[in-house]
């Protein structure tokens, strides 16, 4: 029997509590934070994100004579709160959207805390406790940017509370153990004083001067371990809150008018029967701007569309239009890899061997589309929300609503998926126009057609790829000219977009990972009339599909083993060494070179990607009569270094392959007369159950004591995987995604 | 109108054209059921109406009137202590640790506690026909699937062992 206390969960209950005291922090010498200001006792202890940076911001104000390290104003981005009652709790601004990231956060800071999992409270800290984190939730950074200092932290406050407790009972301080939340004097356990009375009075804390040692490895006791997610049990009972279940007493429902193409303007607006319809309490029209208050959503979006609207269309592209841009040498190219000299040694080479491979648009499709609630009051704007990024919801509600930052308080909630799509703003914008018009609380929810027709897509790429062999079955040049629509730089101001030149989301993972002396890849940036932006790992799965489908085409045409033609490439360092091992894991976990049941056959790829490997094989089989490709199993084997939950990465792995399948077999939104072309599941249908594979994991691990990304690298050889298992299986060769039934019968 | 949820009997709007999923969640604040696509594909919002897996999204409120029906929120039977026992279901998803976002884990779990009530010992086969038609973005299949096929195999009436259970998040006052 499991026994869970039947309780409110606090999220609900924080929209009707006062605004939370102001905390203020003083940075301490060595980069720390302790903060003040709570009201009550305790200790809080926060890091920054880059201590060595607030460190050098104190070197320099040093120098300069200008101020104290004691009042220099930063806020800290986790942080610690010791409280009279013993309870410690952890704040965090990391989001958690189901990669387990406050599990694996709590078992870091518990290690070096030297307490119990359980012992830790964690709690998403809004933008009015702490920082905005600009860096967000994104990118399979969180564990491998955060690891570091938040030990640093959890040790220096474990240091800190157990000299004060030395000091209360009398001992030495390495007379001293933990026991749940108390310090015992280990030879006499009788003898204990609880964290709570170490912080029960005011007192001026200090940060010890020296580095508080960080546990060995060897010692770990939680990092490392498989444990139970803390935000599984609420996602059973239906007590975890999303931005979408937010409520506040008297709030309304809002909605929103819609362009009818991608090109559209809206030219001139009036309520029409929209203001005197059931449920409707207000029609907010401004400028490019028109929405609806009302009592519930249906009668919001009824009142939507009501409203008398007239759009200047603009231009009605087509999918052939956009895909003519999208295309390897329309403008500039940018060189993002050389060594020795590929195109001198390609150019009309007689022994070319080249290919060239496309990926379509596609959305994230999260399944709680965006939602945001927003309060907009005279001196305080508050603001709960699905969201990656919440520094960019707090600024442009700031922004849109003509405020100072100071007053917008953004809260995340849990996220019903992200993969990308929630670092967008446009919900909470939309819903604090419509609450500053309505004077109430408003909730703005997407539907799923705007959900699928109103954000930002992956972009279309178009890859073209050459080689040519030496006598021994060796590549001895290489290129990848890849085109993308734009995924970064859709978010970046046009200079700075125009000083990098190449869009580093589009062509993650387009650079040859292999050790061939002449590699040579360009990049080709551009911008469509339709938004493109973060999906799931970039452009890491068009990048790996076309590179790791040509690398197969290659190993084929030299007549070597994929595998073994694989292994022949990699470079004699430590990156070639764990590429290595995770194809060799993979390969034998798998099978590979064993005998399948007829009809079957396997293929294999890797990547690299924010310094996690990968390899993963899949085997496939092909109905004869329907033309649709069947994925049986992949079996993936990962290096993304120090792992600190192995249940949590192995879920990443599954989720991820998940999507790889989903992207190459069906996904993909098209344009057509100046829409986007899909609205909802029926038209973009997702991977359900029946053609999930079964899914195998490996994990290894790098050795160095370092957290890598686990939450996108794994999607990066899926489709190029079962592609090269369909060559190994028809001799077809897939070179555009998804690999449709259409399409397997005209290859 | 009156509606009989999770065993307790609720007035609502009298409004025929309300569709039962935003009854529970706006009007109710029962919002566990989740809403994904508003057109009966990806499952999010299934509940039961008479024992029955039913999407609510395109349910008029109008036609479960009269009928029994159980949202996640009464999934799990409360003692008199207030001590509640989570569903055998319930219990598997987080011994699996199945669900990543959580966002579709209400649907799939009504979806599967209707199912193995009407087929208590399933086939593997049976149970990815019965799980088809439920959406999983984070794409949990392959724990969802072991969920079940563990519920299935304790029994509907068994007591599980206790599993892990931690602390919510909380979002600091």
């Amino acid at each position: 029997m499991s026994d869970l206390p039947i309780t409110q969960s606090p999220i609900t209950q924080s929209p009707i509590t006062p605004p939370p005291p102001k905390r203020r922090w003083r940075i301490t010498r060595r980069g720390f934070l302790i903060g003040s200001g709570i009201g009550v006792a305790g200790l809080a202890l926060g890091i920054t994100v880059g201590t060595p940076y607030a460190r050098l911001k104190i070197a320099e104000m040093l120098a300069s004579g200008q101020g104290q390290p004691g009042s220099f104003p930063v806020d800290p981005f986790a942080w610690f709160e010791v409280l009279p009652d013993s309870r410690v709790r952890l704040f965090l601004t990391k989001v958690e959207m189901g990669q387990g990231v406050h599990t694996a956060l709590a078992q870091i800071a518990a290690e070096d805390l030297g307490v119990a999992l359980s012992d830790l409270e964690i709690v998403q800290a809004s933008t009015s406790q702490g920082p905005a984190d600009g860096n967000g939730t994104s990118g399979s950074s969180s564990v491998a940017t955060v690891y570091q200092p938040l030990r640093q932290a959890a040790a220096t406050l474990h240091q800190m509370l157990r000299a004060e407790a030395a000091r209360v009972l009398g001992v030495p301080a390495d007379a001293l153990s933990v026991a749940e939340r108390a310090f015992v004097v280990t030879a006499a356990p009788e003898q204990r004083v609880e964290f709570g009375a170490l912080v029960a009075e005011q007192k001026n804390w200090e940060v010890p001067e020296e580095g508080a040692p960080l546990k060995p490895d060897s010692e770990f006791t939680l990092i490392g371990q498989p444990l139970a997610r803390v935000d599984i049990p609420a996602k059973v009972t239906g007590e975890a809150v999303y931005g979408y279940d937010i409520k506040l007493p008297g709030m309304l429902y809002g909605a929103v008018a819609r362009p009818p193409t991608l090109a559209a303007r809206l030219t001139a607006a009036q309520p029409g029967a929209a203001a005197t319809m059931p449920g409707v309490h207000q029609v907010v029209i401004e400028n490019d701007f028109a929405g609806v208050v009302a009592t519930s959503r249906a009668e919001a979006h009824a009142a939507v569309d009501a409203l008398e609207l007239t759009w200047d269309e603009g231009k009605l592209w087509q999918q052939a239009e956009l895909e003519e841009i999208i295309t390897v040498g329309n403008g500039n190219g940018i060189t993002i890899q050389r060594a020795g000299d590929a195109p001198a040694l390609l150019e009309a080479n007689p022994a070319l061997i080249q290919a060239e491979y496309r990926s379509p648009f596609a959305v994230q499709a999260s399944l709680e589309p965006q939602a945001a609630l927003v309060d907009v009051q005279l001196d305080r704007v508050r603001i709960w929300v699905s969201t990656q990024m919440q520094a960019r919801v707090r600024s442009l509600v700031a922004e849109t609503l003509g405020v100072d930052e100071a007053i917008v308080e953004v809260t995340p909630t849990y996220l019903g998926g992200g993969f990308g799509r929630k670092t967008g703003f446009e919900v909470a914008v939309e819903a604090a126009r419509l609450s500053k018009a309505a004077g109430v609380p408003v909730h703005v929810g997407w539907t799923r057609t705007e959900e699928m027709r109103y954000g930002y897509f992956r972009p279309p790429t178009h890859h073209q790829l050459a080689a040519v062999l030496d006598a021994n079955g060796q590549i001895s040049a290489i290129e990848h000219r890849q085109a993308s629509g734009d995924v970064a730089f859709g978010f970046f101001p046009t200079w700075l977009a125009t000083v990098m030149g190449a869009d580093f989301g589009s062509y993650r993972g387009a650079q040859i990972h292999y050790a061939i002396p002449n590699r040579h890849t360009i990049a080709w940036r551009h911008e469509l009339p339709v938004r493109t932006g973060w999906w799931r790992g970039l452009g890491l799965l068009a990048n790996t599909f076309a590179v790791e489908s040509f690398i197969d085409e290659l190993a084929h045409a030299a007549g070597i083993d994929p595998l073994q033609f694989r292994l022949n490439h990699l470079p004699d360092d430590t990156a070639g060494q764990r590429m290595r091992a995770v194809l060799q894991a993979a390969a034998e976990k798998a099978g590979w070179g064993t005998p399948l049941p007829e009809g079957r056959a396997r293929g294999i790829a890797c990547c690299t990607d924010v310094g996690t490997v990968v390899a993963e094989v899949a085997e496939v089989s092909l109905d004869a009569a329907t033309n649709r490709i069947r994925v049986h199993q992949v079996t993936a084997a990962m290096d993304c270094g120090l792992t600190i939950n192995p249940d949590g990465a192995r879920a990443q792995i599954e989720g991820n392959i998940m999507w790889g399948v989903g992207s190459t077999l069906i996904e993909e939104m098209r344009i057509k007369d100046g829409q986007v072309d899909i609205n909802n599941f029926d038209t973009y249908p997702l991977l359900t159950m029946r053609d999930a594979p079964h899914v195998e994991t490996i994990l290894l691990e790098a050795g160095d004591g370092r957290p890598r990304g686990v939450g996108e690298p794994p999607i990066g050889p899926v489709a190029a995987a079962i592609g090269n298992a369909l060559f190994a299986l028809t001799g077809k060769r897939l070179r555009q995604l998804p690999m449709t039934p259409e399409r397997v019968a005209a290859a | 109108m009156q509606l009989t949820i999770n065993g307790e009997t609720r007035e609502v709007a009298d409004n025929s054209s309300a569709l039962l999923l935003w009854v529970l969640r706006d009007e109710l604040g029962l919002t566990g059921t989740k809403f994904g696509c508003g057109a009966g594909i990806c499952g999010a919002c299934t509940v039961h109406v008479d024992g029955v897996a039913t999407r609510s999204c395109l349910l008029p409120v109008s036609a479960v009137a009269g009928k029994t029906i159980r949202t996640i929120e009464g999934l799990a039977t409360a003692g008199a202590d207030g001590v509640r026992t989570l569903h055998p279901v319930q219990q598997a998803f987080i011994d699996v640790q199945t669900p990543q976002c959580g966002w579709c884990m209400s649907g799939q779990i009504m979806t599967a506690a209707a199912f193995l009530e009407s087929v208590p010992a399933p086939s593997q086969t049976e149970i990815v026909n019965a799980m088809d038609n439920n959406y999983c973005r984070c794409g949990c299949y392959v724990r969802i699937l072991a969920a079940v096929t563990k519920a299935a195999a304790e029994g509907l009436n068994a007591k599980t062992p206790s599993g892990q259970v931690a602390k919510k998040m909380q979002v600091a006052a």
